[in-house]
C-alpha cells in the first residue's frame, strides 16, 4: 500500500503552487490518487506558504501530519515545519540557509519566532536552520542539504543564460530532490513539468534542466532509491482540478447563463474560471442554438450588494443566475437574500466559508457560517442550504442548487469552504457525469395570460413563474397581494406568509430523503459522528483507521441543512452510546441545530479552530480521547 | 395599435400627498411611454424605496419593486439578461444618490442601456422629512431641528464623472417638457440620467414650487444654438461649457439636455463583441439544456485540466 504525505514550503510568489501542482501531476501520471491543498497568507509576495499533499493507491481522502517529506525552499519553511516531518521522513533544504536565525526572518509571524526561540533555548541552541536540521536528525529524520546556489549556477551554465533569468526554478530543484527521495523517476517528473508548463516553452526549458540538475545531484549524493512502483490508476484520461474549478464547471454545464461576483478570497477563483470559460462550445446545446460558442454573462460588480441584486434582476428576467462569495460578502448580501425570499426569486449563492469573524483570516478555512447561511436575511426567510463534503458532491450540488432554486423560486445557498476551494484532487470521467442530475426549471410559463398573478396562492405554495417581459406583472419586495401589488391588508399578509411557509414544506417533502443526509459506516455502530461539509473525507479516512483499531463508528453527514431534515437525522442517530459533533467552529453550530430541530443533545465535540483543514489523524485522536477519557471537547490543532 | 397615455395607468391608488411633484412626473412618464408606443409587456420599471419608487405600481409594465437603494443593480441584471426589454429606473435622491450612490456611479462605467429618473426633492419623505443628499448645507426645512450640516451632491456632475452618456434635468410641474426629456432619455442608447427637480409640499418648505420657478430656465430657450451632443472628438470643445452649465445651481438653474455622448458603446455591445451570439441567445431566454439534460460532459469542455496516466 502506498500512502505518502509531503509538504513543499516557500515564500509566496516563489513557485510553491506550481511545485505542488507538478508534484500532483507526477503522481497522477504514475497512477496514483492525489489530494493537495495550498495554505497561504493574505499576501502577494514573501510570506510563507506551503503545499500539502497526500498520495495513495486507494482514495486520497484527507491530509495528515506528520508527513514523509518536507521540501523547504527557504529557511522559514524549515523552521515553520519543524514538527511536521516524522521519523524516517526526509527534509530537503537549502544548505546556504543553515545560519539563518528565526528571529531575523522578517516575514515570519512574530508569535512563531517567539515559540521557536523558546523551543531552541530549552535545548541551549540558537533558533537557526542548522539547529533545526540537527534536532530533526536526532529525531530520525533524514536530511538532504542542497547547495541551491551552485545548482542554479549549473542550470544557468547548461542553458547559457544568466542566473537571474532562471532563479525561479529553485522550486523545481527542491521538488525534484524531494520526489527523488520517494522513488519518483526523472521521466515522471519531466512529464509532470511538461504538463505544467507545456504551453509556455520559455519557462518549460529551464524547468526541465533544473529537474535534471537536481536529479543528478541526488543520484550522486544520496545514491540509489528503489523506484516507486506504478499505481493502479493508469491508462486513462483523468482530471486534476480544484474545488473552485469543479463548481465553476458544474455551473457552466449545468445551465448557468448569468454570474456576478465581487473579488473575495476564496470565492474569486470560481468566478475567474467561469469567466475563462464564459464563451465555449457546449456540445449539443451549440448545435441546438446554432452557435459555435455559448455566451454566459459574467460581470464583476462594484460590491457584493450589487452582485446579488444584479443576479436577482437577471433571475426575475428568466436567467439561470448565480453569484459567489465568502463570509464578509455574504453579510453584505443579507438584505437582498431577504428580498429574494419575499419576491420568490430563483437565485444561487455559492458561499465559500473562510475563517471569521470579520475579515478574520481571509485565506484560511473554517465552518463558521452555517447558522449565518441558514438564518441569513431579516424577517422569516426560510431558504435552501446544501453543504458539499468534497469535489464530487460539490459538482452535483451546484447543478441541483440551480434546479431547486428554479423549481421552488427561492434562494439556495451552496455551502463550501476555503479548504475545498483550493484543494486539488484527481477525478475520473465517471465522477463528474452531468447526466446523473437532470436539469429542471420548475413551473415556468413563457406566455402568461394578461391577468397573470405572480404570487398566485396555491396548495403547494408554488406560483407559476413567468419571466419579466412576458406580461404586465409585479415582482414586489413589499408584502403584496396575488398580483404583486403592495398590500398591508392583514388577510393578504397572512395568506402570503402561509403560502411561503407551505412552499418551504413542499421543499422539505420534495427533496428525496437520501439527498438530505448520508449515513456512512455500520448503522449499528454505537459511536456516531455528526458533521457537515468538508470534514467528510477526513472523517471517512479516520473511520478506516479506527476500524483497523477495532473502534466501530458511523458517520451522519448532513447534506441539506435547510430545511433541516429532522426525521432523517433522528432515524439515523437512533440511540447512540456516544454522539460526537465534528465542526470547525467554536460554538458548535451543527450541534445547536440538532438540538433545536430534533431535541438531540450532542455532548462531545471535536473542533478545529486554527483555520487549517481537518486531518484524518486528528479525528482518530479526538475519537480516542473521547472514548478513553470521556473528554467533552477536543480541540485539534494540526497545520502550520 | 397606437397606445394612449391612459393605457399605462394601473388600478392602484396613487398614494402621494396632494400637490406632490410626483404626480407631474408620473403624468410625463405615462405620456412619454404612449408617444413611444412601448408595449407594457416589454417595459420594466424598477424602483427602490421611497415615495417616488412607488411609481412601479402606477405604471403598467412588467415591473419590480426592490429594496432601498438597489434598483440600479436589479435593473442592470434585468437588462443584461434580456437586452430587448425597455428598462426604466425610478427613485428619489435618497435612494439613488444616498444609499444607492455606489451603484449610481458604477452604472456610468458600464453604460448599460437604462433610463434613470431621479425624483429629486432633497428630502426623505416617507420617513418624515430628513435631509436628502441634494439638500444644500445650512438649509433648515421644517422637519429638521437644526440646519443641514451636510452639503448637497451635484447629481449632474456625479453622473458626468461616472460616465453616463445622457444627462438631462427637468422640472416636475412642466409635464410636457419633461415628457420630451424622458422620451429622449429612453431613446438614447446607453445609460441616461434625468434629474427631475420636484417640490415636496409636505416636508421641503424651502425648495418650493415658487423657489424653483424663480430660478429654472431652459438651455435651448436661452440659447437656440445649444447643442450638447458629442458625435466625435471634434465636439470635445463643447465640454467646458457643458460642465459650466452642470455646475450652475443657485440663482439660476438650467433645464434640458445638458450632455449626450453618441460615441460610446453600451455594456450590451461589449458583451456582443466579446461573445457574438449574446443578443441572439440572451441569458434570460436561451435554452440551457437538451431534453432536460446537461448538454456536455465537463471532460469535453475543460480540457486544460485533463491529464493522461
Amino acid at each position: 500500500m502506498v500512502d505518502l504525505s509531503f509538504i513543499i514550503g516557500g515564500p509566496q510568489g516563489g513557485g510553491v503552487e506550481s511545485a505542488g501542482q507538478i508534484a500532483l501531476k507526477a503522481f497522477v501520471v504514475k497512477g496514483y490518487n492525489v489530494l493537495g491543498t495550498r495554505e497561504y497568507h493574505s499576501n502577494i509576495m514573501g510570506a510563507h506558504s506551503y503545499y500539502h499533499v497526500r498520495v495513495r493507491d486507494g482514495p486520497a481522502r484527507a491530509l495528515k501530519t506528520p508527513v514523509d517529506l518536507v521540501v523547504a525552499i527557504d529557511a522559514e519553511s524549515v523552521l515553520t515545519h519543524i514538527s511536521d516531518v516524522g521519523k524516517g521522513g526526509y527534509l530537503v533544504y537549502d544548505l546556504d540557509s543553515v545560519d539563518v536565525d528565526a528571529t531575523k526572518i522578517a516575514s515570519m509571524e512574530p508569535s512563531l519566532r517567539s515559540r521557536l526561540r523558546r523551543f531552541f533555548a530549552d535545548m541551549n541552541m540558537k533558533p537557526t536552520v542548522g539547529s533545526a536540521v540537527k534536532v530533526l536528525e536526532e529525531r530520525g529524520v533524514r536530511t538532504v542539504g542542497l547547495p541551491l546556489k551552485d545548482m542554479l549556477k549549473k542550470v544557468s551554465d547548461t542553458l547559457g543564460t544568466p542566473i537571474a533569468s532562471i532563479a525561479k526554478t529553485v522550486n523545481v530543484i527542491g521538488l525534484t530532490a524531494g520526489l527523488y527521495t520517494q522513488g519518483v523517476s526523472l521521466q515522471h517528473i519531466v512529464k509532470a513539468v511538461e504538463a505544467q508548463f507545456g504551453r509556455r516553452p520559455k519557462i518549460l526549458a529551464p524547468n526541465i534542466t533544473a529537474a535534471r540538475v537536481a536529479f543528478e545531484f541526488m543520484e550522486q549524493n544520496i545514491g540509489n532509491i528503489p523506484e516507486l512502483p506504478d499505481g493502479p490508476h493508469r491508462g486513462r484520461v483523468r482530471m486534476i482540478a480544484s474545488g473552485n474549478e469543479v463548481v465553476a464547471m458544474a455551473k457552466v454545464v449545468g445551465g448557468l447563463t448569468f454570474e456576478t461576483f465581487y473579488p473575495i478570497t476564496p470565492a474569486s477563483d470560481e468566478a475567474f474560471y467561469i469567466e475563462e470559460n464564459k464563451y465555449v462550445e457546449l456540445g449539443e446545446l451549440s448545435e441546438k442554438l446554432e452557435l459555435d460558442k455559448i455566451p454566459i454573462a459574467v460581470l464583476q460588480t462594484e460590491d457584493e450588494i450589487a452582485a446579488i441584486n444584479m443576479a436577482i434582476g437577471a433571475a426575475a428576467a428568466g436567467a439561470r443566475a448565480a453569484t459567489s462569495t465568502s463570509g464578509p460578502g455574504f453579510s453584505l448580501m443579507n438584505e437582498a437574500i431577504s428580498m429574494a425570499v419575499e419576491m420568490e426569486i430563483p437565485v444561487v449563492i455559492t458561499l465559500w466559508m473562510r475563517a471569521g469573524p470579520s475579515t478574520g483570516i481571509a485565506t484560511r478555512t473554517g465552518q463558521q457560517d452555517l447558522l449565518h447561511a441558514i438564518f441569513s436575511g431579516h424577517g422569516d426567510t426560510p431558504k435552501i442550504v446544501i453543504a458539499s463534503g468534497d469535489h464530487v458532491e460539490a459538482f452535483y450540488d451546484a447543478i441541483k442548487a440551480f434546479n431547486w432554486a428554479e423549481e421552488f423560486q427561492t434562494p439556495v445557498v451552496h455551502l463550501l469552504d476555503k479548504y475545498i476551494a483550493s484543494t486539488i484532487t484527481v477525478l475520473d470521467e465517471w465522477d463528474l457525469d452531468p447526466h446523473k442530475v437532470s436539469i429542471s426549471r420548475g413551473l415556468r410559463i413563457e406566455n402568461p395570460p394578461e391577468d397573470y398573478r405572480r404570487y398566485e396562492v396555491t396548495d403547494n405554495g408554488i406560483s407559476p413563474f413567468a419571466p419579466l417581459g412576458s406580461a404586465p406583472m409585479l415582482f414586489s419586495s413589499l408584502e403584496h397581494d396575488e398580483h404583486g401589488f403592495a398590500s398591508e391588508d392583514p388577510v393578504d399578509r397572512e395568506a402570503m406568509v402561509e403560502k411561503r411557509l407551505r412552499k418551504f414544506e413542499t421543499i422539505a417533502r420534495s427533496i428525496p430523503e437520501e439527498e438530505k443526509i448520508a449515513l456512512h459506516g455500520d448503522p449499528s455502530a454505537r459511536v456516531t459522528i455528526v458533521s457537515f461539509g468538508s470534514t467528510k473525507q477526513a472523517i471517512l479516512s479516520a473511520m478506516e483507521e479506527l476500524e483497523r483499531e477495532g473502534v466501530r463508528v458511523k458517520f451522519l453527514q448532513l447534506r441539506i441543512l435547510s430545511p433541516f431534515p429532522s426525521k432523517a437525522v433522528m432515524d439515523a442517530v437512533g440511540d447512540p452510546e456516544l454522539l460526537i459533533s465534528v465542526e470547525a467552529n467554536a460554538i458548535g453550530q451543527l450541534a445547536l441545530l440538532l438540538r433545536a430541530y430534533t431535541g438531540i443533545e450532542v455532548k462531545h465535540f471535536i473542533q478545529k479552530l486554527n483555520a487549517r483543514p481537518l486531518y484524518d489523524v486528528e479525528v482518530v485522536y479526538g475519537v480516542k480521547r473521547i472514548l478513553g477519557e470521556g473528554a467533552r471537547r477536543v480541540v485539534v490543532s494540526g497545520g502550520a | 395599435m397606437v397606445r394612449r397615455w391612459a393605457d399605462y395607468k394601473t388600478e392602484a391608488w396613487v398614494q402621494w400627498c396632494p400637490g406632490c411633484g410626483d404626480f407631474g412626473i408620473l403624468a410625463a412618464i405615462h405620456r412619454a411611454l404612449a408617444e413611444l408606443d412601448i408595449d407594457p409587456r416589454r417595459l420594466v420599471v424598477v424602483g427602490g424605496i421611497g415615495c417616488s419608487s412607488r411609481s412601479v405600481y402606477y405604471v403598467r409594465g412588467s415591473n419590480v419593486h426592490v429594496i432601498h437603494g438597489r434598483s440600479i443593480p436589479v435593473a442592470s441584471g434585468v437588462k443584461l439578461a434580456n437586452p430587448e426589454l425597455e428598462v426604466v429606473v425610478v427613485g428619489g435622491d435618497g435612494d439613488l444618490l444616498g444609499i444607492g450612490g455606489g451603484h449610481f456611479t458604477a452604472l456610468g462605467r458600464r453604460n448599460i442601456d437604462l433610463t434613470i429618473l431621479l425624483f429629486d426633492n432633497s428630502v426623505y419623505g416617507l420617513t418624515k422629512g430628513q435631509a436628502g443628499p441634494t439638500l444644500p448645507v445650512g438649509v433648515k426645512t421644517k422637519a429638521l431641528p437644526y440646519p443641514n450640516v451636510q452639503d448637497r451632491v451635484n447629481p449632474l456632475i456625479l453622473a458626468y464623472a461616472s460616465g453616463y452618456t445622457f444627462i438631462a434635468r427637468g422640472y416636475a410641474y412642466h409635464v410636457n417638457q419633461l415628457k420630451d426629456l424622458i422620451k429622449a432619455g429612453i431613446e438614447h442608447r446607453g445609460s441616461a440620467f434625468i434629474d427631475i427637480l420636484q417640490p415636496c409640499p409636505t416636508y421641503n418648505d424651502m425648495m418650493t414650487k415658487e423657489w424653483y420657478e424663480e430660478r429654472i430656465y431652459y438651455l435651448n430657450e436661452e440659447d437656440p444654438l445649444w447643442d450638447p451632443r458629442i458625435r466625435g472628438p471634434e465636439d470635445h470643445v463643447k465640454i467646458p461649457r457643458i460642465v459650466e452649465k452642470m455646475l450652475e445651481f443657485g440663482d439660476r438653474i438650467p433645464l434640458g439636455i445638458l450632455y449626450q455622448d453618441l460615441t460610446k458603446t453600451t455594456l450590451e455591445d461589449r458583451f456582443e463583441q466579446q461573445m457574438p451570439g449574446y443578443r441572439k441567445a440572451p441569458p434570460a431566454l436561451r435554452p440551457i439544456s437538451v431534453n432536460g439534460r446537461a448538454p456536455v460532459h465537463p471532460f469535453k469542455v475543460f480540457k486544460d485540466k485533463l491529464i493522461e496516466t
